[in-house]
């Protein structure tokens, strides 16, 4: 790939910066192609490169594209003679994944002036084996066309999405297949606790029109108008903006903020050069490259925001709201797949009937927004209720009997898909009378 | 079930065929020119001739299969030109026997009668009717490829007289036979085709085939039928040359033919002269022809009153059992000589020399 | 009688009562030898990468020993169990609406003169060439909820026909990516009739629909029933449509879910992957056994003239304009692509907003390697497949040795083993080996061509044994007879003869090794080594890139289009000197 020289050229700052990172890079001897293993498509990764080599020279960076988790997968298998050098993904659950299994190393850039925290989030891995160097809020996207052509308002909060007007028209990753999804789930469930929580996961999931397995398929559908409006992570809008398709996105009161890592693989071939590009990342020209168009993610060092143009979100100065709670980590890691678990066994499996019973409501909702009536209310606080009904506690789900059947343990407890066959029928049943109830507030309305 | 139920459910008022006018061709070459036919109710008719002589195509056009660009065909007095394969009612059985694979042998000869919508009720006896004509009785339920050549062709002509059809058309039906069983087919053959008073056309290459079964033969040579007439008419009086040399062996000398006056003669190259019945109508460029059987083979200075006789030397001699046929060299050509064999007498031996006599009464003079 | 003394020689050869197919001697040395070769081949990159990730299905996570409670596990599952019998139902509406496609292409093409049977069979051939997920995209740009058919509707008639959803979109997408598998089969099935058969049934009474349906389908089943299998395995095991079309609940997409998101541990997706083999081992043998005994080697090949039937004026306008339909159907994808391909956007509308080069222009700038990769990979791939489906063809159809059979079962059962479970299985097996230069011999680009060849074996191995099963053995016994010696016969006789199907089952290979992904998303190990398919993947998921993406797609269909016109101009080559 040729380097582009104007990428340079107009960042005389920045080329400045490189140079001295260059320096120090050259007295450490970097050199030689530097393997990464990433997730990120070619408008992430392209500019980033070009840059790299322009700051190293004598260096590539090999770029091997993969999604997150072929690419876990593939550091995982090849272990016993690992070519690899750094992992460079979104997903944290990934990263997570690769320190446990102990293939990663800690590494602690030598930048300055990074944070700790964005909001409730911890940039880096407290033990040092993975760095943040962007973050990404998570929000909601629409197709405007769409939008007009079904007479639907713009939706802005979360609890939108739960109103009757938008059934059948919104898309999400499954938060198995997605750990910015996971994170909104999970966010959502440690800010409401679990019972609220779940109501208000599962209030917005019956009215999807589909989970989709791969996170791009949510800006896919919205952005050929084949969904309305998706729950994505924000630079997947801002770049089809970008590309010019007539979409928008709003970041809700309270949102996520994902971090994007980066993180050296145990016995890299090449651990100068993956360091180097670390610190490269972390600087102030690695940190201006997330401007781009083509990227828009967020910066982790605050001072960066002062080139970014009229209008970038700042995690750091309010711009986009962030929750006030303290995200708990190790309640995270203990249910994380529990969760994943329960939303693809309660929704996910269970969606038609979910939908089912959510359009039942929200039709009688919207008659009894005409004409009150306190009975058929009660009703549909008693559909909602069973909606709502999760077939384990916050407690269950932590323990190690239910966990446990999730991590590979082996133990006295059930094993996992008995689990989730006992779950799917617990939601199947719920909905079903939940769809009945509705049928009886329906009557009552008249 | 007795002989004469069989036929009764398998025969039909026979149909004549005619062939109009008949000009085919593919592209630039002409398969057909200007055929003519009449093929009477219930004749056993063949089509002889050698390899790309047109009798494979008549016998297609008739079934439908060939178009021609020219004349008409009639089965029974209708004029069927235009008529697709399905509707014409004309059997054929295929050379290579075309039967189906997937089906067993009943569901093959069945299959006819189904597509013409008999009554369930009947078919049922009329396929045991065909199956038992040709001798297969108990066969039904196997598959072709688990029968015999001979079986495969006996259930190929089931199947086609099954649906009882105006005329049956048989394409070189002993040709995938070994020699024995084509003697005894062919002898089926005629005897099936008697009982069922089947209008029949056989096409055949083999001339011995079309005199042993057939009534009547049209010999055809490049597109064009060169003379209709019974085996024996066709080998006693042959219209040219070709009929001459195709049926049975001919002895063809070149030479010229001498006018004086109202007499004339046939002079064989080499010299010895012919003399020819006064107003006999010579075609331009005919050649003289007679049989092995109609000269006698005499000893060198024989004489021999009111025949002819050429010298020559014998080249060679083979025993043919009932008859001794010596090759004799005269004057350029090789002369075909048949001569009687009755035990005990000796023979001629070759490299001799020896006179030919030649019945002036019995060489035709034949154009080619 | 047009045809020549040659010829009627070899008519009366063929015509003799069909000989045993099968030879009674035991396996000669050069036979032995081929086996063992396949077999090894077999071994090594297929068997045992595949066992070494199957065991999992079987062992106890606390104690290494063996177990049957996942499969428990599965079967009182309900999800498992729907998915299950979607799986079936979708397969089952695949190869009916597959058919539907393929048999008026196959029939008028082949019966009739018809001008431009060459470019319907070409055109017919062209969805196999293209990325089924790249297709998918496409489709649901045209066909989808709010795509461009549906808005028209909507706009004018105020319907919207739900081509897509559910499994309907599966069905839908799934029919038009396989049914060329049945095309290509039946084509050549039809190619082989001898036309004494249909004319035999005309003479008899028989003609339209009723000669079709009693004669020349039958006749033709082995053919189409080989091209049937192919489509029903083959929707069966597919991934990247299901989850494109976010379809979840069918087989093969559960298996990938659950290996990758439960993670590789998760014994169900080794169960399900199991569950996978063991459907298609047993649509393969009810397939075989619904052939059993319909030896069709049709040996009265050449009598009379094969002429093509013509068409009366009325029919011809029907049957062009059925064809037309179809194929406007079938290249839908294709033209869906092509127009995303020069689009600036394309959103909500039924048209894009407007029309570019520059995705072209990037893609030619920045992946061109793509390209050359691709053709190699592929032929390679196809010529491995060719050479090896031959063997395999010829041990079991033309020996008796035992065990040949078996060769074809392994062979056969890489269809259902998912791309994923393969690659996986490569990296296992081969990372620890190492090359000369140091590097391993997973990271040698060679071996993504191995996966392709093992992934598309199946395809060509079915091309190869329709091609010899319709060779009848006497051919090559006249041949023998003659004083041929045995690799002589084989290279002299039955290569020849079957060049038609050989050049099927290359191009099958080669063009859909060519758009093949999941195998290789596992083993690409640098873009400079990817083929297409996988530049197609990394260009689709970005929303800058999905015009560059479609471009590609273009050129891809293009090229592969191209050289599968290429062979095909040269098996009609081969299969005129066979009946010259």
């Amino acid at each position: 790939m040729r380097i582009t020289q104007p990428v340079l050229g107009r960042r005389a700052l920045g080329a400045l910066a490189a140079a001295s990172v260059a320096g120090a890079a050259r007295a450490q001897g970097v050199s030689g192609k530097v393997t990464v293993v990433t997730s990120f498509s070619n408008d992430v990764t392209g500019p980033f490169k070009r840059a790299f080599e322009a700051a190293h020279p004598g260096t590539t960076l090999d770029i091997q594209n993969r999604n997150t988790t072929a690419g876990v997968r593939f550091v995982q298998e090849t272990r016993s003679n690992n070519a690899v050098d750094l992992f460079w993904a979104s997903a944290p659950d990934a990263f997570e994944v690769l320190k446990r299994a102990g293939l990663l190393e800690v590494y602690k850039p030598q930048a300055e002036g990074i944070p700790e925290r964005i909001g409730p989030y911890s940039i880096n891995d407290p033990e040092g084996y993975v760095t943040g160097f962007a973050a990404s809020g998570y929000g909601i996207m629409w197709n405007e066309r769409y939008m007009r052509a079904n007479r639907l308002p713009e939706p802005k909060e979360w609890s939108d999405l739960a109103k009757p007007a938008y059934h059948d028209h919104v898309i999400i990753t499954a938060p198995s297949r997605s750990g910015t999804t996971h994170l909104t789930i999970e966010t959502i469930l440690q800010g409401e606790g679990w019972e609220k929580g779940w109501g208000t996961i599962k209030g917005f999931s019956g009215n999807l029109r589909q989970i989709t397995e791969r996170s791009f398929g949510v800006p896919d559908a919205v952005n050929s108008g084949q969904v309305g409006i998706g729950i994505v992570i924000d630079f997947f809008a801002f770049s089809a903006q970008g590309a010019g398709f007539p979409v928008k996105f709003a970041y809700p009161s309270v949102t996520t903020v994902v971090p994007a890592n980066i993180a050296i693989v145990k016995n890299a071939p090449n651990t100068a050069g993956a360091r180097a590009f670390i610190d490269f990342l972390l600087s102030q020209k690695g940190q201006e490259i997330l401007l781009e168009p083509t990227i828009r993610r967020l910066p982790v060092n605050p001072s960066v925001y002062a080139k970014a143009p009229q209008g970038y979100p700042n995690p750091f100065t309010g711009s986009i709201g962030l929750p006030s709670l303290v995200f708990d980590v190790g309640v995270s890691e203990k249910r994380y797949r529990v969760v994943d678990a329960l939303y693809d066994q309660t929704v996910g499996t269970n969606l038609e009937g979910l939908k089912r019973a959510a359009k039942a409501i929200g039709d009688v909702e919207t008659r009894l927004a005409r004409r009150d009536n306190a009975q058929a209310r009660a009703l549909l606080e008693e559909a909602r209720a069973l909606i709502s009904a999760m077939p384990v506690t916050a407690e269950e789900a932590a323990s190690d009997e239910v966990a446990g059947a999730f991590s590979g343990r082996s133990g006295p407890g059930p094993r996992q898909a008995e689990l989730e066959q006992r779950w799917a029928g617990f939601a199947r049943e719920k909905y079903t009378a939940a769809a009945a109830k509705a049928a009886e507030a329906a009557k009552a309305a008249g | 079930m007795s002989a004469l139920a069989q036929e009764t459910l398998l025969a039909r008022e026979p149909a004549g065929i005619r062939v109009e006018g008949v000009d085919l061709s593919y592209g630039t070459t002409r398969v057909l020119r200007d055929v003519n036919l009449e093929i009477r109710p219930g004749e056993f008719f063949a089509f002889l001739g050698p390899s790309g002589c047109g009798k494979t195509t008549l016998l297609r056009l008739i079934a439908g299969f060939n178009t021609a660009q020219r004349g008409r065909v009639l089965v029974g007095g209708q004029d069927i030109s235009d008529l697709p394969p399905w509707k014409r009612d004309v059997g054929m059985v295929f050379q290579s026997y075309a039967l189906w694979p997937h089906m067993t042998v009943r569901r093959n000869v069945a299959f006819g009668l189904e597509e013409r919508r008999v009554p369930r009720a009947e078919i049922g006896p009329r396929v045991d009717a065909a199956l038992k004509l040709v001798g297969l009785e108990g066969m039904g339920e196997r598959r072709p490829a688990q029968l015999s050549g001979g079986q495969q062709q006996r259930v190929a002509l089931a199947r086609t007289v099954a649906v009882r059809p105006k005329v049956l058309l048989l394409d070189e039906p002993l040709s995938n036979l070994d020699a024995r069983l084509r003697v005894q087919v062919r002898r089926e053959l005629r005897d099936l085709q008697q009982r069922l008073r089947l209008t029949t056309i056989f096409v055949t290459h083999d001339q011995e085939e079309a005199n042993t079964v057939c009534d009547r033969i049209a010999v055809m040579n490049e597109g064009v039928v060169q003379q209709v007439g019974t085996p024996m008419e066709l080998y006693d009086h042959p219209a040219n040359l070709f009929v001459a040399g195709f049926l049975g062996t001919a002895n063809i000398m070149p030479g010229t033919v001498l006018r004086d006056g109202a007499a004339q003669a046939f002079e064989i190259d080499g010299g010895t002269r012919i003399p020819l019945p006064p107003g006999l109508d010579v075609p331009a460029g005919a050649r003289l022809m007679f049989r092995p059987q109609d000269v006698s083979l005499l000893p060198v200075g024989t004489e021999a009153p009111g025949r002819r006789l050429l010298e020559g030397e014998i080249v060679h001699r083979e025993f043919l059992g009932a008859s001794i046929r010596y090759g004799v060299r005269v004057a350029g050509a090789e002369v075909l000589v048949d001569t009687p064999h009755m035990g005990g007498e000796g023979h001629l031996p070759v490299g001799g020399r020896a006179a030919l006599a030649l019945d002036a009464a019995r060489v035709k003079l034949l154009a080619a | 009688m047009a045809t020549t003394p040659a010829i009627e020689a070899i008519e009366a050869t063929v015509a003799a009562p069909p000989a045993p197919r099968a030879r009674r001697w035991a396996a000669r040395p050069g036979e032995a030898l081929a086996f063992g070769l396949v077999a090894l081949f077999l071994l090594a990159f297929l068997v045992v990468p595949v066992l070494t990730v199957i065991t999992v299905a079987f062992q106890d996570r606390a104690t290494g020993g063996f177990t049957l409670a996942h499969f428990g596990d599965f079967l009182s599952n309900d999800l498992f169990m729907r998915s299950f019998f979607n799986s079936l139902y979708v397969s089952l509406m695949s190869v009916a609406v597959a058919s539907l496609i393929a048999l008026p292409l196959a029939y008028f093409t082949t019966r009739f003169e018809f001008r431009g049977a060459i470019l319907v069979q070409t055109l017919g051939v062209l969805p196999l060439i293209m990325p089924p997920f790249a297709g998918a995209v496409a489709m649901g740009l045209l066909f989808g909820r709010t795509g461009s058919v549906n808005l028209l509707l909507d706009e004018y008639l105020g319907i919207n026909i739900p081509f897509m959803e559910g499994l309907n979109g599966v069905i839908f997408v799934q029919s038009i990516h396989y049914f060329p598998f049945i095309l290509l089969n039946l084509t050549a099935s039809l190619k082989n009739i001898d036309r004494a058969m249909e004319e035999s049934a005309q003479n008899l009474g028989a003609h339209g629909f009723r000669l079709f349906r009693r004669i020349v389908l039958p006749l033709a089943m082995p053919g189409y029933i080989a091209g049937a299998s192919l489509v029903f395995i083959k929707v069966f095991d597919d991934l990247a449509t299901p989850l494109l079309l976010n379809v979840r609940e069918m087989l093969a997409p559960q298996a990938y879910l659950r290996i990758t998101s439960v993670g590789l541990e998760d014994p169900i997706g080794y169960v399900i992957s199991v569950v996978l083999i063991l459907f298609s081992v047993l649509s393969l043998w009810i397939s075989s056994l619904a052939l059993r005994g319909k030896d069709y080697a049709t040996v009265q090949r050449g009598g009379g003239g094969l002429v093509k039937r013509r068409m009366s004026r009325g029919q011809a306008i029907a049957a062009y304009a059925l064809i037309a339909a179809i194929l406007l159907l079938v290249l839908a994808p294709h033209f869906g692509l092509f127009l995303l391909s020069i689009a600036t956007i394309w959103s909500y509308s039924p048209l894009p907003d407007g029309y570019t080069l520059a995705h072209y222009t990037r893609v030619f700038a920045e992946s061109s390697q793509y390209i050359t990769n691709t053709l190699i990979y592929a032929g390679l791939a196809g010529l491995i497949d060719v050479i090896i489906g031959t063997t395999i063809a010829y041990l079991v159809l033309r020996t008796r040795m035992v065990g040949a059979r078996w060769l074809d079962y392994v062979a056969m059962s890489a269809l259902a083993v998912p791309g994923l479970v393969l690659g996986i299985g490569y990296l296992r097996t081969f990372f620890g080996i190492t090359l000369p230069d140091g590097s391993s011999l997973a990271a040698f680009w060679g071996i993504i061509v191995l996966a392709l060849a093992i992934r598309r074996l199946p395809y060509a191995l079915r091309a190869c044994m329709a091609a010899m099963q319709q060779i009848s053995a006497s051919l090559e016994e006249a041949a023998e007879n003659l004083g041929a010696r045995r690799l002589r016969v084989v290279r002299r006789i039955v290569l020849p003869l079957m060049a038609g199907g050989l050049a099927a089952g290359f191009v099958t290979s080669f063009a859909t090794a060519a758009v093949e992904l999941s195998a290789t998303l596992m083993l690409v190990q640098s873009s400079d080594d990817a083929p297409l398919a996988y530049g197609l993947y990394v260009f689709m998921q970005s929303p800058a890139g999905r015009g560059a993406g479609a471009a590609l797609g273009i050129i891809a269909v293009v090229i592969v289009g191209l050289s599968t016109w290429l062979s095909h101009l040269v098996a009609e080559h081969g299969g005129g000197r066979k009946s010259a």
